[in-house]
């Protein structure tokens, strides 16, 4: 048993010795910065230690604004888009012919700088007083009116952002889901024939059990990369967020970070500690869930 | 008679085969329909982006509306890519970063993806949640206490200080956690009767099996560094040291007056195409998923 | 297990501990409050009394007798260009030449096509004390490099030295002497009393006039225009023909007016006026009621449509050379795209229409005084613990005054140089009188533009430079894009409108760190929150507007914290309910 146990540390060495430079110990900082009450980065100074930077955050409408919007935009990428991953890999698997080409095609995003990607989005749907931008010249064919999607109303920026979030994420998830698909063994697939199985009772009852630690393996890091989500943002919006009113806890905690006035890693550090704690909730609620239902 | 009884059963066995063919074509035919929106959707970015690679600048500026077609395409938005900017240098720099950060990844993931899926120890899931816990700590935070440490370390504009932040990834101990788990423990069991160590059988054992994960996890990892854009140019400020994606940002700025968005383009069209090509050839290993045809036989 | 527990403990707490030196040691304790300062502080003496409480009197750098030539330095130099590769291979030619003048000094470049970019990285590099040697940047954001101790480098004696200052003896260049640097340009370097950065590029913004529309709808272009002219005639302009094309030029677009940077228009609005904007100490006087009519008025117009901005409609200069506005305001430093010829074009041929363009001072309030702004970039150099490197940043500062260096830039873009000595030297005097030669070098508009703010420099300003002056600049551009936002939707400007506006900007920017005085009211809200920490959080119990920890937390806020506390109860007796089934 002992020999185990420091077996065990010792696999682990490498990755904690990595970690723990560059994840934990900035971590710590972090925490250090957000008791720190109002820490400016520039001179290097701060005011006291206590909870006043927690304060300052949840009261600054540009965060809670940013709460908002990173919900939002959770709550709708993760489920539609892992469903929809699954409903792509389902009919990928089922067809023989020009399969590979299509895992190609859709593994495109994944390869390409996202910076640049970003910036085709941008134009696609950018509206100016020259042009509605193509996605509306696709609209007006079908005869609707165009829509302002980059400076328009809100519920039209979310919708960019959402398609972007999912398009962008598609390609990971696809792989992941095929691999976990091709990987199920053909055998029950074969006895549930014989015994005359329905289509849906196969899926329910054999594909999805047997997919499911994958399932739960995106839903949890898709989470966790939706809530972390701010790149993307930058990418069709600009660096401007707060005015375009599309901020994201981390684009806030960014902001913080480099603010006009020197910067504040004391907000950015609470900002980022209450988006832990939200990310923290939502993982263990998850892994708990994923306990009863996920089957090895 | 017993023929008599036979024909019945064949017509109606006949309508149900049609109906249920029937069933599979419309089947059959959505879904390749569905397949193919979603891949327009995903080649239409990518088409625009090859189209603006192939105009030039002027006429890419003087566009108002959008064109989907270019009357005078040209190349030398290719040739700008590399002359303007040492492009192939940053492919050199880049190509060394990748291989280096995968190969120190792929050790130090394996044995800690091991740790947590078949050894026994005090602490574990308590170890692994904190892992995760990790996890959920966005990049922008630790990139500056990182690069206060790293200067600290004396490592600005080398490659080591490049390295090492980048090399463990959480999410790929997870990945491959997931997929160590679903091998049998049979197979662990079998290895311990016949006096296997645990190193070996990670080795000869679990690592072909999981080979086709473990590709998965290089190529993602490999596609990450080439894409990595804001750990390098925090800390690299020798032009010897950039990164492609450095080189992408310098051609964008390399304007005059306004971006060069079609050189941009032609850069990020160049920089692709090696990850593509890594695709296409470990393509069908990847999508073999994990076999669990261990016991079998 | 539990001494797992334990060792983790000890372990988090080392961390913490050598974290917590991390932050701790750099601090230094906040001061005491400083006396409280009167308001409306422009004069020198508050200045004064401010700089000895905030940087230390030693500024950690004594000039060295000489210049050492016989020892290698490598200069670090950021600069910026407008993503013009015409001005990198000036940079790159002046840094040749230096080396070549001093062969011990070599380079290492960055370049930056934005402001923001060299801010933040200015920053992050102050926490590791690896700042570059020289850059260039905006005096609002030296401000901000200040607050660290010892950063930056005073210029004072350094540009007085008799062997390397201005025009000095030991110089290998021929470099401008202090008086040769107009006046106007050198004091936006000027902090806390003391000069931080020397200019290097100016400009200043004016209005680029469609002149035959101006004459079309029957007016008669003044020499200055005053803000009245220029509503007037873009209502005129707004005119329809019966299918709704509009009357002046046929087409279907028109926007008569279109400001490029609105934070300039506020700023320059409310010097003209003479009205509150900030002071030298920090003080926001931006909030007010003239402020708020100016808005309104704009809302107007942004209602008929005869008014918008670059953020909301893209480049002014696209729409003037297309016919379809007569006023657009940008900097001099963009006249080469202004104009039927002009050389940097973004629409096609076919869309551009044929006028006679003029060049005028931005709209005044009151044409016998203009007033216009001045700004552009700034070199500033950084404090080394070697003297020597950063006496030859100095020098390398310097050289990018000479002739050469100034004469060539200015004439990329609609810039000036900053030194009489360039401007009034034969090769540039020579340029300007080459005026409509062609369209390229000596293309009229940015020829005309340069010479608009040469006539005019006694009539520019700068705006105070301050640690959140920047801040402020970008909250005054705010106000006009949301007041003409709101005029778009066709929704009512009114004080209502006003007041939140007010308030939600204050929140954005994170101003109600300084005192926000409303000019009209006499007393200064918080007496000492201008001490070093002058974006510190205002001390509790001041009436700031937003963002006050006293007052309850928002509905949100709240909403979150109790879902948070409900997600870890239940958690929690999920948890115990699946440990008693085990157990079972």
């Amino acid at each position: 048993m002992n020999k185990n146990k420091a077996k065990g540390w010792l696999y682990l060495l490498p990755a904690i010795a990595f970690l723990g430079v560059f994840m934990v110990y900035p971590l710590i900082d972090v925490v250090v910065y957000a008791f720190e009450e109002g820490f400016n980065f520039a001179s290097q100074t701060y005011k006291g230690v206590g909870w006043y930077n927690f304060s300052y955050v949840l009261h600054d409408p540009y965060f809670l604004q940013a709460v908002k919007n990173t919900f939002i935009l959770v709550i709708i990428t993760v489920p539609l888009s892992t469903g929809l991953a699954l409903l792509i890999s389902l009919g990928l698997n089922s067809i023989k012919p020009l399969k590979n080409l299509f895992q190609t095609v859709y593994f495109l995003p994944y390869v390409t700088n996202t910076l640049a990607v970003g910036l085709v989005f941008m134009i696609l749907f950018k509206k100016t007083a020259y042009t509605d931008g193509l996605v509306n010249l696709i609209i007006n064919w079908f005869g609707a009116e165009s829509i302002d999607w980059i400076d328009g109303p809100y519920w039209a920026k979310m919708f960019v952002m959402c398609f972007y979030t999912i398009w962008v994420v598609m390609p990971f998830k696809i792989l992941i889901l095929t691999s976990a698909l091709a990987s199920v063994n053909q055998d029950y697939y074969k006895a549930a024939k014989i015994d005359g199985t329905s289509k849906s009772r196969i899926f329910f009852r054999i594909t999805l059990p047997m997919i499911s630690p994958m399932i739960f393996y995106l839903v949890i890091t898709g989470f966790i990369g939706a809530f972390k989500a701010y790149s993307d943002e930058v990418a069709i919006f600009g660096t401007d967020l707060n005015v375009a009113g599309m901020n994201t806890i981390v684009g806030y905690v960014y902001d913080m970070l480099y603010g006009d006035s020197g910067g504040y890693p004391s907000y950015a550090s609470a900002a980022a500690l209450i988006l832990f704690l939200i990310v923290l909730t939502i993982t263990v609620i998850n892994l708990m869930v994923s306990r009863k239902n996920v089957h090895y | 008679m017993t023929t008599q009884n036979l024909q019945i059963p064949q017509d109606d066995l006949k309508k149900v085969e049609k109906r249920a063919r029937g069933k599979r074509v419309t089947g059959k035919t959505l879904t390749y329909f569905s397949l193919s929106v979603w891949a327009v959707l995903v080649l239409f970015p990518f088409y625009w982006m090859l189209l603006t690679s192939i105009k030039s600048y002027s006429a890419y500026n003087a566009e108002y509306t959008p064109r989907f077609w270019t009357d005078a395409p040209t190349l030398a938005n290719y040739q700008a890519a590399f002359t303007a900017v040492p492009l192939a240098k940053y492919f050199l720099n880049t190509l060394i970063f990748t291989v280096a950060t995968t190969a120190l990844m792929l050790v130090v993931v394996t044995l800690a993806a091991f740790a947590f899926s078949r050894l026994e120890f005090k602490g574990k899931n308590l170890v692994f949640t904190m892992f995760l816990a990790l996890m959920m700590i966005p990049n922008e935070l630790v990139i500056i206490t990182n690069f206060v440490t790293i200067t600290n370390w004396g490592m600005r504009n080398t490659f080591w200080g490049l390295i090492l932040p980048s090399v463990t990834s959480i999410f790929y101990i997870y990945l491959l956690k997931e997929n160590f788990e679903s091998i049998p423990d049979e197979l662990y069991k079998a290895a311990k009767v016949d006096g296997t160590s645990d190193f070996k059988y990670l080795t000869k054992v679990m690592i072909p099996i999981s080979a086709p994960t473990l590709v998965t996890v290089v190529i993602l990892k490999v596609i990450e560094c080439w894409n990595s854009y804001v750990w390098p140019r925090l800390i690299t400020d020798d032009a010897n040291y950039y990164l492609v994606s450095n080189g992408i940002q310098e051609i964008r700025e390399h304007g005059f007056g306004r971006q060069n968005i079609p050189a941009m383009m032609a850069a990020v069209v160049v920089i692709s195409v090696p990850l593509i090509i890594l695709f296409l050839i470990f393509h069908k290993k990847i999508m073999a998923g994990v076999s669990r045809g261990g016991t079998k036989g | 297990m539990k001494k797992l527990i334990y060792l983790f403990l000890a372990l988090v707490l080392a961390a913490g501990m050598l974290a917590g030196c991390h932050g701790t040691l750099e601090t230094t304790a906040a001061p005491t409050e400083a006396p409280a300062t009167q308001e409306g502080g422009e004069s020198a003496e508050s200045g004064e009394t401010k700089e000895s409480q905030e940087i230390p009197d030693v500024n950690g750098f004594a000039i060295p007798d000489s210049f050492d030539t016989s020892r290698k330095i490598e200069l670090v130099f950021w600069l910026k260009n407008d993503s013009n590769s015409a001005q990198v291979a000036i940079y790159e030619k002046a840094m040749a030449d230096f080396s070549t003048l001093y062969p011990n000094v070599s380079f290492k470049v960055r370049k930056y096509t934005d402001y923001g970019e060299i801010y933040n990285d200015v920053i992050t590099n102050i926490a590791t004390n690896t700042t570059p040697n020289v850059c260039i940047t905006y005096p609002d954001h030296i401000a901000t490099y200040l607050t660290g101790t010892g950063t930056m480098v005073r210029l004072d004696e350094l540009m007085a030295d008799e062997k390397y200052g201005l025009g000095g003896s030991e110089l290998r260049f021929d470099s401008p002497h202090a008086a040769e640097i107009v006046p106007q340009f050198l004091g936006e370097g000027v902090l806390q009393g003391h000069q931080y950065a020397l200019p290097f590029m100016r400009s200043t913004e004016a209005a680029y006039i469609n002149k035959t529309q101006v004459e079309a709808l029957g007016y008669e272009l003044p020499d200055v225009l005053t803000w009245d002219f220029i509503w007037e005639v873009s209502e005129a302009a707004m005119a329809k023909n019966a299918d709704g094309t509009f009357k002046l030029n046929g087409q279907k677009v028109m926007i008569p007016f279109i400001y490029k940077s609105t934070d300039n228009m506020m700023i320059q609005m409310l010097k003209q006026l003479d009205a509150g904007y900030s002071t030298h100490d920090g003080k926001i006087l931006l909030f007010n009621d003239t402020t708020a009519s100016l808005l309104k008025e704009i809302a107007q117009h942004a209602m008929t449509r005869s008014f918008s901005t670059f953020k909301i409609s893209s480049y002014p200069g696209n729409y003037l050379n297309a016919g379809q506005c007569v006023f657009a305001i940008d900097s001099t430093a963009g006249a080469t795209w202004m104009g039927h010829d002009a050389h940097n074009q973004d629409i096609p041929k076919d869309q551009m229409v044929d006028f006679e363009i003029a060049v005028r001072p931005v709209p005044q309030f009151d044409p016998e005084n203009p007033k216009m702004i001045s700004q552009g970039p700034s070199v500033c150099i950084f404090n080394k613990s070697d003297p020597q490197e950063v006496l030859a940043s100095w020098l390398f500062a310097q050289f990018l005054l000479t002739n050469d260096v100034q004469i060539a830039y200015s004439r990329t873009e609609g810039y000036v140089p900053v030194t009489l000595k360039a401007q009034n030297s034969a090769e540039y005097q020579e340029y300007l009188s080459r005026s409509g030669e062609d369209n390229d070098a000596y293309y009229s508009v940015k020829i005309d533009a340069a010479k608009l703010l040469l006539e005019n420099v006694d009539d520019t300003f700068v705006t105070p430079v301050f640690n959140g002056s920047a801040s402020l600049r970008n909250a005054a551009g705010t106000l006009v894009e949301q007041a003409v936002k709101n005029g778009y939707r066709k929704k009512d400007t009114d004080d209502a409108f006003i007041t939140q506006l007010y308030s939600d900007t204050i929140a954005l920017y994170h101003l109600d760190k300084s005192a926000v005085v409303d000019p009209d009211a006499q007393e200064t809200q918080a007496p000492g929150s201008e001490s070093r920490e002058s974006a510190e959080p205002a001390q509790p119990g001041t009436e700031s507007s937003q963002g006050k920890t006293s007052e309850p937390l928002p509905q949100t806020a709240k909403a979150l914290l109790y879902c948070v506390a409900i997600a870890w109860v239940g958690i929690a007796v999920v948890w115990l309910v699946r440990k008693i089934k085990e157990r079972r």
